[in-house]
């Protein structure tokens, strides 16, 4: 397990780097605008009715920005959690600990690729 | 006094022939000075991990039609819902200005034969960019456009 995790290190290095970099670049404003905006009233509700939001996210440029907003955050918080886990808990259990964290940040992002390709 | 570290956090995997002392946490970890901000660094990787799956939830119901999506933003509007978007709002913006601040400092001195730009021109692109495409997808949800 901990051979296959240096293996695809590169990889999971590529993917932590743009959760890092371009997921926080676009969790910014959808969190300004869904996540607090909207609830608190500060933007109008009508903003997120279903059919703009659905026109809005249902073409192709649309598509590839929710799915780096679902996918890039998953691999940057299963890296961080990896590495948090190695400082408290030490290096013993961090083939299984990295392996699971991983493991959730892929089956999330099949889940995304799914949830896009539906729209 | 620094804590004990784990026992075999910087073991090596055969013997060596110099004796060496047990390995120690460093003073301060984790909760002073420089190590509280790298620990919080660390910890925002919960929110990000949460937010990618809140996110994911929300686009499924907006796949699954109108009643999925506004069971959505329903969800959206309770208080404990909005505590969590606000904490990790402030982590986000955490994230970005220590990593755009990290950034150049971890750029080589080449690649190839081009040097990579100056830390100021390189974090001004990084800042234009994180605030343009901020201000882009808060006017475009926010009803601004289309």
């Amino acid at each position: 397990m901990k051979q296959l995790l240096i293996v695809l290190e590169p990889v999971i290095w590529f993917m932590f780097g743009q959760g890092i970099m371009i997921g926080t670049i676009l969790l910014t404003g959808w969190l300004i605008v869904v996540g607090v905006g909207v609830p608190m009233g500060l933007f109008p509700a009508d903003a997120l009715a279903y059919e703009r939001m659905h026109m809005l996210g249902s073409n192709v440029i649309g598509r590839v920005v929710l799915l780096g907003l679902i996918v890039l955050p998953l691999w940057k918080g299963a890296h961080h959690l990896r590495s948090l886990a190695v400082d408290f808990g030490g290096g013993d259990r961090d083939a299984i600990v990295g392996s699971l964290l991983y493991l959730i940040a892929i089956v999330g992002s099949l889940l995304g690729i799914v949830a896009v390709i539906r729209l | 006094m620094a804590r004990a570290a784990h026992p075999q956090a910087m073991q090596p995997k055969k013997p060596g022939t110099t004796r060496t002392a047990p390995p120690k946490m460093p003073d301060g970890f984790p909760g002073k000075g420089r190590y509280r901000t790298y620990v919080a660094f660390e910890t925002t990787g919960l929110i990000y991990l949460l937010m990618g799956f809140i996110i994911l939830r929300a686009i499924w119901q907006l796949g699954a039609g109108e009643a999925g999506w506004n069971g959505v933003m329903d969800a959206y509007r309770n208080p404990i819902m909005i505590g969590f978007h606000v904490l990790a709002l402030v982590g986000v913006i955490f994230v970005g200005v220590r990593f755009f601040w990290l950034f150049p400092k971890a750029q080589p001195p080449r690649i190839g034969p081009v040097r990579p730009p100056p830390a100021a021109i390189l974090k001004g692109m990084l800042y234009s960019v994180w605030i343009g495409t901020t201000l882009v997808m808060t006017w475009v949800l926010a009803g601004g456009a289309f």
